[in-house]
């Protein structure tokens, strides 16, 4: 069970959010390939409208198809409500524009996506929004980053690609004690090994792309909203607590209290930014979800038998993953991820850039592509790619090296992704000898 | 909107436009460890179709101050002062659950006032098991566990929600964690009287009531609409927590009920 279902994630990820419907009684979630809905009467539109009644209205503020996604993340994560954006990038750029106006400052983790880290520096700041950037385990640090503008800490539970894990107990004492929620993209996580609520944080954020999805052909994001910060004890969000001209002075704390944020960013946000989930998406999306649990296992099994495989080779100069010992957040990783802690590790060969290279080139199996969390294996160069935009100083904080290679381990057989990376050690080995 | 109630600062919603007694009055009373919030699909709708709302927090509860109240009684006489500190001389009164109990205590206290009585989801007398208060009382979040799995009904546990992408037990279930559950769940099982008072009523009454309710069941409910010659409603798939469970079919009933009441 989560905090808001009392069924067991396997069968949360199988039934929540939809009951056969009465018309048909399609046993599958039914696409409902529409933009808009017919309304009763215009007394009816009107309550919509006005927020007088659930329903929906319009595809790019609610779906019935996205909403039973949004309705089963939420419950996996223990949620009061959750949005499900275009991406897992609008989902972020929707938090951040919802809770933060010109003026106001976030006080983020170093070691993000580097898409997160270049809206953070460059595009939000264009809007009068700062970012402090922290080493996120240094509580000294978030304490001395927070200003009286700040309006949120903001983290990702493994950072991508250093794989620090973020000690969300410790930050959310920091940022609570400070009136400051805590945001945190969980994407490299999913609910199945790691629900962040149920250790204080108030916002969770997901590509949905990713693990999530699992098979790599919708691209998604989603928001939950924990509903466990009191916007208005805090004393920094009118956003929530004031009234709200757009919906006749709407003061979203008093009328929807654990929802105010959800609600808040379904009036606004998917109104004014658009960035809405297409139901095909969606049900995309669905079809992933319901092997989540099974997959995340698997995922972990595999990513432990590689790293340790990749641990003892000698074409490898290191290898890194949070269930590693030497891993600087290996404890942090015991305590919050039980099951393990991802499938993502990183690695460096020895040879450098050039040995690196020729191991990805050299890889059958593995796909070099821009993307984690497929039920495929994935590998990437960060340095030369979803990293490149981060100057030397920048690189080094946000924990990479120029040999490093990255690799979402899929859920191939070890044996096939095993032989596929010795092919892929043994050309790097001999541009190592040969330079 | 805050005022003073007995010195002490409680809060009512009022549906989203500012409180007019000039209006019909529509007062909404929630139900154990609950809030205004839970009539947060009925309220607006009244709001801004020519009545005016009140949605008062018990004292003790989620944005009023003071001590929770620790019988029905002492609810229904609050709710004589609550009235007056608002200036509402009449008011057409829904309830929910207990809120429904404390309803039938003002009713009592001032009939003139009550220009018609609707239930939700209720019953004459709401025992309550003491297991359930002992839990309570130790920790109001597990006894919320314990309540929202037997008081939402099929629909809200497999997650279908009336509120797309809402999960209404995460809603629940923060709001009652923070209220004074024990006591309101002592208050509702220490109840006895109410079949008496409901009997004694000659006001216009109705009742929405759930075909799936574990915590008020509908035979329960049932009898107490014969007591009371109620015009009665019943959602057959649903569960206790109707107000949010099935906001618009209970908005239905109750603009039907009300709205031909004036």
């Amino acid at each position: 069970m989560s905090r808001s279902s009392y069924l067991q994630p396997d069968t949360i990820a199988l039934h929540t959010g939809y009951q056969p419907e009465s018309d048909h009684g399609s046993r599958a979630v039914p696409i409902y390939q529409t933009t808009s809905y017919v309304f009763d009467n215009v007394d009816e539109a009107s309550s919509l409208f006005n927020v007088e009644q659930g329903g929906h209205i319009y595809s790019r503020i609610t779906n019935p198809t996205v909403a039973v996604l949004e309705q089963r993340i939420a419950a996996l994560e223990g949620g009061s409500g959750a949005i499900c954006t275009a991406s897992g990038m609008s989902a972020l750029y929707t938090t951040f524009i919802t809770l933060c106006s010109a003026g106001d400052h976030i006080v983020s983790s170093a070691q993000i996506y580097g898409s997160t880290a270049t809206l953070l520096r460059h595009t939000l700041k264009r809007l009068g929004i700062d970012c402090t950037f922290v080493a996120i385990n240094d509580q000294d640090a978030v304490k001395a980053a927070i200003q009286d503008n700040t309006k949120m800490v903001f983290c990702e539970s493994i950072g991508n690609p250093g794989l620090e894990v973020a000690d969300l107990d410790a930050i959310c004492e920091r940022a609570h004690a400070n009136g400051l929620p805590v945001v945190i993209d969980a994407t490299f996580a999913t609910p199945s090994l790691c629900r962040p609520i149920e250790h204080g944080v108030n916002v969770v954020v997901h590509s949905a792309t990713k693990w999530m999805g699992g098979h790599g052909v919708a691209v998604g994001g989603v928001i939950v909203d924990g509903g466990n910060f009191d916007w208005k004890e805090s004393g920094r969000f009118p956003e929530l607590t004031e009234p709200y001209a757009p919906f006749h002075g709407m003061k979203f704390w008093e009328e929807f209290g654990p929802s105010a944020l959800a609600m808040r960013m379904r009036a606004e946000s998917m109104r004014d930014l658009g960035a809405a989930m297409s139901p095909h998406n969606a049900f995309l999306l669905l079809q992933g979800i319901e092997t989540l649990e099974l997959r995340m296992k698997q995922h972990v099994i595999n990513a432990h038998e590689l790293m340790n495989w990749l641990n003892e080779n000698d074409a490898v100069s290191w290898v890194n993953h949070p269930d590693l010992e030497t891993n600087e957040t290996h404890e942090v990783a015991k305590r919050l991820f039980p099951n393990g802690a991802g499938s993502m590790l990183c690695f460096g060969v020895k040879g450098g850039r050039a040995a690196g290279a020729a191991f990805i080139d050299a890889l059958q199996l593995g796909s070099n592509l821009a993307n984690v969390g497929d039920s495929r294996t994935l590998v990437l160069h960060p340095g030369s790619t979803t990293h490149s935009r981060l100057d030397a100083e920048q690189m080094k904080a946000a924990g990479i090296s120029e040999d490093m290679i990255r690799v979402s381990v899929g859920i191939e057989s070890i044996k096939d992704i095993k032989a596929d990376f010795a092919a892929g050690l043994k050309a790097a080995q001999r541009v190592a000898e040969a330079s | 909107m805050e005022l003073q109630v007995n010195g002490v600062k409680s809060y009512a919603a009022t549906g989203g436009k500012e409180f007019d007694s000039s209006l019909p009055t529509v007062l909404f009373l929630h139900g154990s460890g609950m809030d205004h919030r839970a009539w947060a699909l009925q309220t607006r709708w009244f709001a801004f179709h020519g009545f005016s709302v009140l949605a008062p927090d018990f004292p003790g509860h989620s944005l009023s101050a003071g001590e929770p109240l620790e019988s029905i009684e002492a609810m229904g006489e609050w709710l004589v002062d609550f009235l007056a500190a608002a200036g509402v001389k009449k008011a057409h009164v829904v309830g929910h659950s207990q809120g429904f109990l404390s309803a039938l205590e003002l009713a009592k206290n001032v009939p003139e006032k009550v220009m018609s009585l609707s239930g939700i989801g209720t019953a004459a007398a709401i025992p309550v098991n003491p297991a359930l208060i002992e839990t309570a009382q130790a920790s109001a979040a597990k006894a919320a566990d314990l309540m929202l799995q037997w008081g939402f009904g099929p629909g809200a546990q497999y997650g279908v929600s009336a509120v797309p992408g809402m999960q209404p037990i995460a809603i629940g279930r923060q709001i009652m964690s923070g209220n004074p559950l024990a006591t309101d769940l002592i208050a509702c099982s220490n109840y006895e009287s109410g079949s008496a008072v409901a009997e004694a009523l000659d006001i216009p009454t109705c009742l929405v009531l759930a075909g799936k309710d574990r915590m008020t069941p509908l035979k329960a409910g049932k009898a107490l609409a014969g007591l009371m010659n109620a015009q009665v409603t019943v959602l057959p798939i649903h569960g206790h927590m109707l107000p949010v469970e099935a906001p618009k079919e209970c908005l239905q009933a109750l603009r039907d009920f009300i709205s031909s009441r004036g």
